[in-house]
């Protein structure tokens, strides 16, 4: 049953309590954030319908917003996501490259995930880090300045973190 | 070394602290404009200082604020656009992650001017750890008596909120962003009615972006007249330029638009000269929507007097042989770049990024990308860059907002500019996989870099 927690309901209603009376819909976009990382990092149906009924909406109106977005997963992802921006000033320091060897290196294409679950690779546009190029987020974090060595210390990190959790 | 007015702490060991910031003497403004000021003066001094909007559009502040509808009982809002999105562009993160105090004291006296009690900063999703900072921020500004019931003892209330976007460019348009702020796609409204009629839940809303709320700071504390004093012609004040692509010294400079550009391009206080010894071949001075430039025409305006980094200088020429001062987002190409393939990734970027609101835009983005798709691999004719050209043509003016212009200009620029560079992919189409076009007639052949 998909449900949030007591410290992810006290969440929601401080995000909610920052926009007039009646207008609880504004917080859609933070809700969905705060419902995609409670509820296995990607939005279900069912998970889209539960945020519509907190927030007193249709599930239209969820729906709709949650398929305009790029940040919002509407299928399952891995567990660590690498999302490469592969826009102009990436590109002019080498994004491709990096695109190539984490596809390389994990057996992917963008838009994959490996078999385990573990990681999925994904390109983005411009994520406001171009000079700091070739860059991916991960998770809330970037991650800059990358070079082959250092895609192969952050993949070597996550089977750690992933390693160490379990 | 020019004047700073925003970075000038910005580097003061714990400046994100609110103790430090205050310290160093953050936060005076705020005590200046609501123990001395009424939001009218204030205003008032944003119009002398010629402030104009650091997001891209450099439409006057003071006049922006001046236009806000005040209809008795209905509130009003500040919204501050934090949805830096343009690529290139990355100035608003620097002074958020670094020294966020200074917005959040813009943001006060902002508020204080336009009778804004809730005010808002809608910051793009990407930017989560920066939420962080500015709710730390945040907090100690309200914990401090410059936030919240009764600031100052001056019965003005105020508060200030974050709210998360969720990946989309079109979110910078301030209508787009009004209605994401409102829980909804982010699709641009009809205008008129403008945000300062009619804004975010139909009251009356001004959007700033975080560079222009943050200069409010110095602009209140020296005055509007001496601020005005600072740059030229009607660049006041100082701007933040983000420098990137194929340069020494990437990063964010504040600059006080009397530097010309070669200047900034090759002296080490700022770019320190092309990457790897190379030769600059093109610049994109003010976001991927600006036209590009070759070398010559960057340097030197068509009449041969030098180009300077400001709002009139850079525009010099129109778009014949000009460009844009845009958001500052200054991206730099060296000789060994393709500019049909730089032109492909900003042609992607609009596709992904349409609203899907308006045919034009929303048919002719994809056009254009699978056009230039198709010329960069070697498989495009030599008709398609008519065709390209006849889109873009297609698409600027016809949208309900700039993204159609936006994602229209750097391909006319491009095809304007390099139109041999776009030829030469569909007659040497194998040779053009293997290496890239260089420099051909547009590079400046004379110039020696500084030092």
């Amino acid at each position: 049953m998909t449900k949030f927690s007591e410290t992810q309901l006290a969440e929601f209603n401080r995000l909610v309590a920052r926009y007039p009376e009646g207008k609880q819909k504004s917080a859609l976009l933070p809700v969905l954030h705060l419902a995609q990382d409670s509820f296995g990092g990607w939005l279900s149906s069912e998970t889209m319908d539960y945020v519509a009924e907190l927030l007193n909406i249709t599930p239209i109106e969820v729906y709709e917003v949650a398929t305009f977005y790029s940040m919002y997963n509407l299928k399952p992802v891995g567990k660590y996501m690498f999302e490469v921006c592969q826009t102009g000033p990436c590109m002019l320091r080498g994004s491709d490259d990096i695109v190539a060897y984490i596809g390389e290196k994990l057996g992917i294409k963008p838009g994959e995930t490996t078999a385990d679950g573990m990681f999925t690779l994904k390109t983005v546009e411009c994520l406001g880090a171009c000079g700091y190029a070739p860059m991916m987020q991960l998770g809330k974090n970037y991650r800059e300045h990358l070079t082959k060595e250092k895609v192969d210390s952050i993949i070597d990190e996550c089977r750690k973190n992933a390693a160490s959790n379990n | 070394m020019g004047v700073k007015l925003l970075l000038e702490k910005a580097h003061v060991e714990g400046i994100r602290s609110y103790e430090v910031y205050r310290r160093e003497g953050g936060y005076r403004s705020v005590e200046k404009a609501i123990k001395t000021m009424s939001p009218e003066e204030i205003v008032e001094e944003v119009k002398k200082s010629g402030l104009r909007g650091r997001g891209g559009a450099g439409f006057p502040a003071g006049m922006k604020w001046s236009f806000i509808a005040k209809p008795e009982g209905v509130p009003r809002h500040l919204v501050c656009n934090a949805d830096e999105s343009e690529p290139g562009t990355f100035k608003d993160r620097y002074l958020m992650e670094n020294i966020p105090h200074l917005l959040i004291e813009g943001l006060i006296v902002s508020s204080f001017a336009l009778g804004s009690h809730d005010t808002y900063i809608y910051i793009r999703g990407e930017y989560a750890w920066i939420v962080e900072i500015l709710e730390q921020a945040i907090g100690e500004a309200k914990a401090n008596g410059f936030l919240g019931k009764n600031i100052l003892g001056s019965g003005f209330d105020c508060e200030i909120h974050v709210q998360r976007g969720a990946g989309a460019y079109i979110c910078g348009e301030e209508t787009a962003l009004i209605e994401s702020l409102e829980g909804k796609r982010g699709n641009p409204r009809i205008k008129p009615p403008f945000p300062a009629i009619q804004g975010v839940w139909m009251r009356p809303t001004v959007v700033n972006n975080v560079e222009t709320l943050s200069a409010i700071v110095p602009i209140i504390n020296m005055g509007g007249d001496e601020y005005a004093k600072i740059g030229i012609g009607k660049s006041t004040g100082t701007k933040l330029i983000s420098a990137c692509g194929n340069i020494n010294k990437p990063g964010v400079y504040e600059i006080d638009m009397t530097i010309s550009v070669e200047d900034f391009i090759y002296s080490d206080e700022y770019c320190g000269g092309i990457a790897n010894g190379k030769r600059l071949k093109a610049c994109i001075p003010g976001g991927s929507s600006v036209p590009i430039l070759p070398a010559n025409l960057l340097l030197k305006t068509a009449k041969g007097e030098t180009r300077y980094m400001n709002y009139e200088s850079l525009s010099d020429g129109g778009f014949a042989t000009g460009t844009m001062m845009g958001s500052g987002g200054f991206i730099v190409l060296d000789e060994d770049q393709c500019v049909v393939k730089n032109t492909y990734t900003f042609a992607r970027f609009y596709r992904h990024e349409s609203c899907g609101q308006c045919s034009p835009c929303r048919e002719g983005t994809g056009w254009m990308e699978k056009l230039l798709y198709r010329l960069e691999k070697g498989q495009g004719k030599s008709s398609d860059i008519d065709l390209l050209w006849d889109i873009q043509r297609k698409i600027e003016g016809n949208t309900i907002c700039p993204l159609g212009d936006a994602a229209s200009w750097p391909v006319a620029a491009a095809i304007r500019h390099f139109r041999d560079e776009f030829e030469w992919h569909v007659t040497h189409a194998a040779e053009a996989q293997t290496r890239n076009y260089g420099l051909a007639h547009y590079a400046d052949p004379i110039h020696v870099p500084v030092g």
